[in-house]
């Protein structure tokens, strides 16, 4: 499509802009050699700026540039600020945006972009609250979940597109929208166990957003974290999203790391050690194919004996050893700053 | 040979990336006995030259709206690697610089386009290497008073900043913003009023920060007029823990630490879990020892800035409020004495690494190289600016270990001279001393230097743990903004 593009300067309809060069009495160093269809669309838009005009044709230049170029960010704000000026229907502009997201799902300005017209249109829902025609903002909101939800399926750890999924739902704040997304998360991470932008969503989601009706009970939430992250470690104990999860919970809420001493033991050592006989619902053993030990499983089990203190500190010290000669060697300088930690506070206490 | 990352007989995209990654990766190690890895310090030089001189292929388009950076990048690069440019081609780069600059105040990606704050940063950081004082020099072309009324103008209510009109707010626009405006000496502490709670709210569970926060607010009375009050909890991060934006709100952090010594409450950001998270981005053995972004992402050398940068920063952010300041009366004996221990004197500076410098520049020299010249995220990749500058700014962090020297600050409170009365007509600001003097008195520890390995021809320059330029560089330009004497040479 684009590379039949007429210049603007034999299109008629463009025929009163006096197109701006970018540089003028300037020899730029380090210049980027543009195509001649991208030199030409900017000379316009340099020209339009300058003017200042809003209008429709802005807008089919400002697409046609944030095509060739999607991180044009003056490209994006002008047509922002043009939309608003012509009141442009939003809903239009942000169908028409799907495509382009699709595709240049890597840039912010994509994201930013529905953002703002988020922000209008649930604005215009409020206004409109009446008229029987317009979306509900749940409505809203759960179409651009689902969009969300397309494109995470094409690039699950798309940072822009979590922190935009993260944003949209605080934004809405509406119970009926964050119902859903524990099961979002479950198929984000069926699909890949490992999945560290899926598994800050569920922490964004169960505790970094207020407490919600229906979740005031805070020991059933967190008996079904403490579970959900259990299970997911058994399956893969060498995954270290699930490690940093567990420890973020216990962290949030100021649970000693000691409340999982029983469950994390058998992850610690080698396979031959474990009891075979283990069938425990409440504390699952590694998986069959489990590589152990696991450095996640040693670092918890020597911070749970850290956090004892006294004797108990010896321990978390060859737990630490074990890490620097054997099992997280590249962290050698670490763990050993950690043991040396570790037994000044033993000194200092005797 | 390195036993790949575990996969626990469970192979999922993540995995399966991981170990392909692994096998080219640990393809990329010499034979044990082989001679020593080599910087091409002359391909890599002429890669920057050649994109210099010659100009970016038209697959830089992408790049359009960060020209600035394409210099920055560029120039940096060259300072790294101890060149200068001719004066001709200076002169060149200045001018092209200052067509960036907005008629409103700030950089933009390019001539014509919009101010926004990271081609601000690009902007300043480069003039700040190839300009001087004086008519056509570069600094006196830049806008001060609209800069900070750009700055101002893009501030929100929960103490962050957008990157432009309209734009996205996050905290790489918040160290681009507190990088010029300290070098320029345009910081004020209503600036920056409310930015360190928006920064430590960025903190995320696994001790590293995101790209920013959500602000919860609530109406404070029935009045329509009266602002709505910001909750200080829920304020929940927006994103994962992420390499890039760790570095900027770690190096903000620092920026901030005058303005937060007198704040009441103070803000605070949990140090002990940032450091566990930096450490366990590092890659194991079979990764060569290179750094990823994000947990469960792939090592990148650009992250070698990114994140292996972060560790020369940690001292500062230990010991979490404390300024280290003389003259904080306000601060508690406890904290002063903690202080004094981490850095007063130079023969107990703790100068033990945590983190593995040595593996992170076999990673550089031995996958960070593209064998035709520049430096990239990993093979088979090609080079590109962006990688070459944080590839090569990676390894000086890694070669050289960089702290807060005490001497040099005493060196420089002497030569201080208060013009506060006379910059821009304004009565004392008691922030611009200290301003000043924590931000140039960073050096490289002269006691237990790091091994650099493939030897002494495989240096690089160091760089400043925060701006990301040389010492020499950073002295220069603020000692001129600042209206200070210059320091004297380093030994
Ligand atoms: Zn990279």
């Amino acid at each position: 499509m684009s590379s039949v593009s007429v210049p603007y300067a034999e299109q008629p309809q463009w025929a009163d802009v006096v197109p701006l060069p970018q540089y003028e009495g300037v020899e730029p160093l380090a210049p980027i050699f543009y195509t001649n269809e991208y030199k030409d669309a900017t000379d316009y838009l340099r020209g339009i700026v300058k003017t200042g005009e809003k209008s429709q044709r802005v807008l089919d230049l400002t697409k046609h540039i944030i095509q060739l170029n999607p991180a044009h960010y003056t490209a994006w704000q002008y047509r922002y600020e043009t939309l608003l000026a012509i009141k442009s229907p939003l809903d239009v502009e942000l169908e028409l945006m799907d495509e382009i997201a699709i595709k240049h799902m890597k840039t912010y300005q994509v994201w930013h972009h529905r953002r703002l017209l988020m922000t209008h249109l649930l604005r215009n829902t409020d206004e409109a609250s009446t008229s029987s025609s317009s979306r509900s903002p749940s409505q809203l909101a759960s179409t651009e979940l689902t969009f969300i939800a397309r494109t995470l399926a094409e690039d699950a750890k798309n940072y822009h597109t979590w922190s935009y999924r993260q944003w949209l739902l605080a934004f809405f704040n509406d119970d009926s929208l964050w119902d859903r997304e524990l099961d979002f998360v479950d198929s984000m991470l069926n699909h890949d166990i490992r999945n560290n932008s899926a598994w800050h969503h569920r922490f964004f989601v169960v505790f970094q957003s207020g407490v919600r009706e229906g979740e005031k009970d805070r020991d059933r939430i967190l008996r079904r974290e403490f579970t959900y992250v259990k299970q997911n470690i058994s399956l893969a104990p060498n995954n270290a999203s699930s490690w940093n999860y567990l420890r973020g919970i216990l962290d949030y809420n100021k649970i000693p790391y000691s409340r999982l001493t029983s469950f994390v033991q058998p992850y610690t050592v080698p396979h031959a050690d474990v009891p075979s006989d283990l069938v425990d619902l409440e504390d699952p053993p590694p998986s069959r194919g489990a590589q152990l030990p696991s450095p996640g499983a040693i670092e918890f089990l020597a911070d749970v004996y850290e956090e004892e203190g006294g004797n108990s500190i010896l321990k978390a010290t060859e737990l630490w050893k074990s890490l620097a000669s054997e099992h997280d060697t590249i962290r050698r300088r670490y763990w050993n700053s950690r043991m040396k930690e570790g037994l000044r506070a033993i000194q200092v206490k005797s | 040979m390195a036993k790949l990352t575990p996969i626990d007989s469970y192979p999922t995209p993540t995995s399966k990336a991981q170990s392909e990654t692994e096998e080219i990766l640990l393809a990329h190690l010499p034979a044990p006995d082989n001679e020593l890895p080599q910087l091409n310090k002359n391909s890599h030089l002429q890669f920057v030259a050649r994109n210099l001189i010659q100009g970016f292929p038209a697959r830089y388009v992408s790049q359009d709206a960060s020209q600035p950076w394409l210099l920055f990048w560029t120039l940096q690069a060259l300072s790294m690697l101890q060149v200068v440019l001719d004066p001709n081609n200076r002169q060149r780069a200045i001018d092209t610089l200052l067509s960036f600059q907005h008629p409103n105040g700030g950089f933009g990606g390019g001539p014509g386009q919009m101010p926004h704050l990271l081609p601000t940063y690009a902007s300043v950081c480069a003039l700040a290497i190839i300009g001087k004082p004086g008519e056509k020099g570069g600094w006196d072309g830049i806008d001060r008073q609209k800069m900070y009324d750009f700055f101002k103008s893009l501030k929100q209510p929960d103490g962050s900043f957008t990157v432009s009109r309209h734009g996205e707010v996050d905290v790489r626009g918040i160290y681009c913003l507190l990088c010029v405006a300290t070098l320029l000496n345009i910081i004020t502490p209503e600036l920056v009023e409310g930015t360190p709670e928006f920064l430590a709210s960025c903190q995320t569970y696994e001790g590293g920060f995101a790209s920013a926060s959500f602000p919860y607010f609530v109406p404070v009375s029935s009045e329509p007029s009266s602002d709505p009050k910001l909750l200080s909890s829920p304020r929940p991060p927006l994103g994962e823990a992420h390499g890039g934006y760790t570095f900027c709100a770690a190096a903000s952090w620092i920026l901030l630490k005058p303005f937060i010594a007198r704040s009441s409450p103070k803000p605070s950001i949990n140090a002990r879990l940032l450091t566990r998270w930096l450490i366990q981005m590092q890659g194991v053995r079979s990764e060569l020892g290179g750094f990823k972004g994000r947990t469960n992402k792939l090592v990148d050398g650009c992250y070698a800035w990114w994140v292996g940068g972060c560790f020369a920063l940690l001292s500062e952010l230990d010991g979490d409020n404390a300024t280290n300041g003389d003259e904080q009366e306000e601060l508690g004996t406890e904290t002063d004495e903690k202080d004094d221990d981490a850095w007063t004197d130079d023969e107990d500076i703790e100068l033990d690494d945590i983190w593995n410098p040595e593996a992170l520049q076999e990673y550089i020299l031995f996958a960070g190289q593209h064998p035709g010249g520049g430096l990239r995220d990993k093979p088979p990749k090609a080079a590109d600016a962006y990688h070459t500058l944080y590839c090569l700014a990676g390894l000086s962090a890694a070669q050289h270990r960089m702290v807060p020297d005490r001497a040099r600050r005493k060196v420089l409170e002497a030569l201080w001279t208060d013009n506060s009365d006379q910059v821009d007509g304004h009565s004392h600001k008691w922030w611009m001393k200290e301003v000043y003097t924590h931000s140039m008195a960073w050096g490289e520890a002269t006691r237990r230097k790091r091994n650099i390995l493939g030897g002494e021809g495989n240096r690089v320059n160091a760089t400043h743990p925060i701006f990301n330029l040389t010492a020499t560089h950073t002295e220069g330009v603020m000692a001129h903004f600042y209206q200070q004497p210059a320091p004297p040479k380093r030994q």
